[in-house]
């Protein structure tokens, strides 16, 4: 895999922990499976906000923009304010979000472009 | 008449600029003064500020502009890269720059180098599109070499050319590390990473070479306040009619793009619509026009420029209610300064009043104050600037505001412990 994607895989890890801690879970998972060219992240929250969830849905379902990607991946990780999701969701290619009783699991998913 | 009209709502009116600047041309200026006008323009150094309308006429900057916004168009076209916020922004800010730097001579090397760099790196070109459109503000460094340093034409050509294809390889890969400097609150982020480029060959040039960088000094030209003052007005009040014309009750989405910090990546277009995004461009236009009219500054060729770009950034992170205070702090030490200095305040403190919005997402994240104080501290700052990057980074007040947003946001951050966070709505 191309050292680029290795770096904006970091930092997707960190954008995701920061936006959960920010948001004030103290309890959450974050697994992330490397598969060929497309990675998950899988997060598990416990008692998240419905308003929560449709807001990451409708932050990082947009579709993803290459131009914007190379020109602003470094942002990542250096969020501000609660809302900021809108970096991550232009490296991000789908979410899907399992609302179980009193947990979500919510998978994003993200193909890389970059060849070796 | 609906299909054109949706065709140019998606392309967010461009063709229609481009058409009405091309038309303009030739309204104002005869073919053969078009032609020896903008073969001035080709063989100027372009180094800040070489106003083009000084030194091609009207019509051939006009031309200038609108045959390079075609070759971009056309390139967008080509490539299908669709019309987001930085695209738009890049296509009027490029348009604004050809009134005072950029030509096609000047911008086809740099073009090349990142072409090069996308073929070394294996990534389609397009995705370096936002670099790209931004990329053409070093272009001086490519007509300083060939027509400026007095260098015979086989000396002279091949460095220009070299060092511009040099300039956008580097370029992409700059602008990406630059950005977590100032964290996004600069909007010209690429201008900030020219900047540190351009620097670094002042200093070769003027160590190596005994270059006087600023021989050319400032030309301008206000012979055209008028006709550009109503380009200017028509040109908003294209974008509000149309936006109003997609949506009655466009006003409606107003207050929620108003609340956005404009830090990048905010790209108003993909997140609020297009028919907001233009009703914002028009009125980031007309505010241009109150502050330029209230300071009484007259348009030339770098005041359009400034003009355009604020418009341009309306789709990218800026609205009235982050770059008015900006503006505001700006517009002060510029009443002031030549009551402090003695000196009239000259053009480079004039379009800082306008390119100080490059740092309007400081306002929109800590409020009216920190934003007018912020707006001050970058129109001090720019002079200096201009002086270490001699010149050769158009977008000198991005090079500023970089340094601005570096030093004042950790400040303000550390003032101002609880800012107010949104929520989610």
């Amino acid at each position: 895999m191309k050292n680029l994607e290795l770096k904006i895989l970091t930092k997707i890890i960190r954008e995701l922990s920061h936006f959960l801690l920010v948001h004030g879970f103290k309890t959450f998972s974050l697994e992330t499976k490397v598969e060929d060219k497309v990675t998950y992240f899988v997060i598990s929250i416990d008692q998240p906000k419905k308003a929560l969830l449709d807001k990451m849905n409708e932050r990082i379902s947009r579709e993803r923009e290459l131009e914007v990607e190379t020109y602003g991946w470094e942002l990542l990780g250096d969020m501000d304010d609660k809302n900021e999701l809108d970096v991550l969701g232009l490296l991000i290619d789908d979410i899907v979000i399992e609302e179980k009783p009193n947990q979500a699991v919510i998978t994003l998913s993200r193909v890389s472009r970059y060849k070796d | 008449m609906k299909t054109l009209y949706l065709k140019l709502k998606g392309r967010m009116m461009m063709p229609a600029i481009f058409l009405i600047l091309f038309a303009m041309a030739f309204s104002f200026d005869s073919l053969s003064a078009i032609y020896e006008g903008y073969l001035n323009i080709l063989q100027s150094p372009s180094v800040l500020i070489s106003d083009y309308l000084e030194i091609g006429g009207l019509g051939a900057t006009l031309f200038n502009v609108a045959t390079i916004m075609l070759i971009n168009i056309i390139m967008l076209n080509r490539l299908k890269v669709k019309m987001s916020g930085p695209i738009f922004a890049g296509l009027l800010t490029i348009a604004g720059f050809s009134f005072f730097g950029k030509n096609i001579f000047n911008t086809i090397p740099i073009y090349i180098g990142i072409y090069l760099y996308a073929y070394y790196q294996k990534l389609e070109f397009k995705s370096f599109m936002i670099v790209v459109l931004f990329s053409t503000g070093i272009s001086p460094i490519v007509s300083y070499l060939i027509f400026g340093t007095g260098w015979p034409f086989y000396i002279g050509v091949p460095a220009g050319v070299i060092v511009g294809i040099f300039t956008g390889f580097v370029l992409p890969a700059l602008s990406a590390h630059t950005i977590r400097f100032h964290k996004g609150y600069n909007l010209y982020n690429i201008g900030f990473a020219m900047g540190i480029l351009s620097m670094l060959y002042a200093a070769m040039l003027t160590t190596l070479f005994g270059f006087d960088l600023f021989v050319f000094g400032t030309t301008t030209s206000e012979a055209y306040h008028y006709e550009l003052l109503i380009l200017t007005l028509v040109l908003s009040s294209v974008f509000i009619a149309s936006g109003f014309i997609a949506n009655r009750k466009v006003l409606r989405k107003y207050p929620k793009l108003l609340k956005r910090t404009g830090r990048a990546v905010s790209d108003f277009i993909r997140d609020e619509g297009r028919d907001i995004t233009m009703v914002n461009v028009g009125v980031m236009g007309l505010i241009s026009v109150i502050f330029i009219t209230v300071l009484r500054i007259e348009i030339n060729g770098a005041v359009m420029g400034g003009i355009l770009t604020v418009m341009g950034f309306g789709a990218f992170g800026k609205h009235p209610v982050n770059s008015v205070p900006v503006m505001l702090g700006a517009a002060f030490w510029f009443l002031l300064s030549p009551v402090v200095t003695g000196d009239p305040a000259g053009v480079g403190l004039a379009i800082a009043v306008l390119f100080v919005t490059a740092i309007a997402p400081i306002a929109g994240r800590f409020g009216v104050l920190f934003g007018i104080f912020a707006g001050f501290v970058h129109i001090v700052l720019t002079p200096f600037t201009y002086v270490f990057q001699g010149g050769f980074d158009l977008y000198n007040n991005g090079f500023a505001a970089g340094f601005v947003a570096a030093l004042l946001v950790p400040v303000f951050e550390f003032l101002k412990k609880n800012v107010p966070e949104e929520e989610m709505e």
